[in-house]
């Protein structure tokens, strides 16, 4: 609990790096299609990881093996890409398939907290952590939706 | 209409429940192992995605500068971090932070390359981001 702002810091930071893979994935995508530039960051990303875990050799936390379910999360981030390349070619366009799919992150993230889904800590929001989602969410759907040049 | 708005919102979702399977396989591994993980078993799904349905590759995708095939290195530190915070501090604060930080730099990015924008949106939007980070982080 004490290194709590560390680890919002850390969280902060890496929405920081999702503002450069935007730049360059969508710069792919500019040049090609939007599964081009979904696919090859996970063709970069897979020889990046198995780099990295050759020269850091990190240990693994437990001698028992994961579940095997465990290593299917990829599967549910590819379909997030097919999804959004669907509905971003539909009415929704960018700013509308961002602004749902905020809501469809936070009210499925509480939902997960509140039951301890897959095994973490049962958490329910107090006042605060409500409050945080709310202005958070104001702000960034200002930006999204009024940020643009008029 | 209603579809996209459906499809939109579990889109988001799937994001969420990636990042706890991910972070499930986190616990039993390590955060760099659920990165590796993650990218080659969504490479495998993306790859046979494009074989049934096409349209993985254009005649202009040659063009694009070297750089912009190296996104991947930071989704490998994205899912990574991710994957290490959910068990540490849930995933609703982890949601939230993320989201501030994109939002955040995103208006700095903008500023930086000098994109024209909204001043007025741009000031009220990250001025609610901070004052909802304060309430993330101050907890007695």
């Amino acid at each position: 609990m004490t290194s709590r702002p560390f680890h919002f810091l850390i969280a902060f930071a890496s929405g920081c790096l999702l503002t450069f893979m935007l730049l360059f994935n969508g710069t792919l995508a500019i040049y090609g299609t939007l599964l081009l530039s979904s696919w090859v960051p996970h063709a970069t990303g897979t020889v990046a990881a198995l780099l990295i875990l050759l020269v850091l050799r990190p240990k693994r936390a437990s001698l028992q093996s994961p579940p095997l379910w465990s290593y299917l999360g990829g599967i549910s981030g590819a379909l997030t890409v097919v999804a959004t390349s669907y509905t971003m070619n539909t009415a929704l366009a960018i700013s509308g398939t961002i602004a749902i799919g905020l809501a469809g992150q936070l009210i499925f993230s509480v939902i997960a907290d509140a039951r301890g889904m897959f095994g973490f800590t049962k958490r329910l929001p107090t006042m605060r952590d409500i409050l945080a989602i709310v202005f958070i969410t104001a702000g960034a759907l200002v930006l999204i939706l009024f940020g643009a040049a008029p | 209409m209603t579809l996209s708005v459906t499809l939109a919102f579990i889109a988001g979702a799937l994001i969420i429940l990636s990042r706890q399977i991910n972070g499930r396989l986190a616990q039993s591994t390590s955060a760099m192992e659920s990165s590796f993980w993650n990218h080659i078993v969504g490479l495998a799904a993306l790859t046979l995605f494009a074989i049934i349905f096409g349209g993985l590759f254009t005649q202009g995708a040659k063009d694009a500068p070297w750089w912009a095939y190296l996104g991947g290195i930071f989704g490998v530190m994205f899912i990574a971090s991710g994957s290490w915070l959910i068990a540490r501090i849930g995933a609703a604060n982890t949601t939230i932070m993320i989201i501030a930080g994109q939002m955040i730099s995103g208006v700095a990015f903008d500023i930086v390359m000098g994109t024209a924008g909204n001043l007025w949106a741009r000031v009220i939007g990250v001025a609610l981001i901070f004052v909802g980070m304060w309430f993330a982080t101050n907890k007695r």
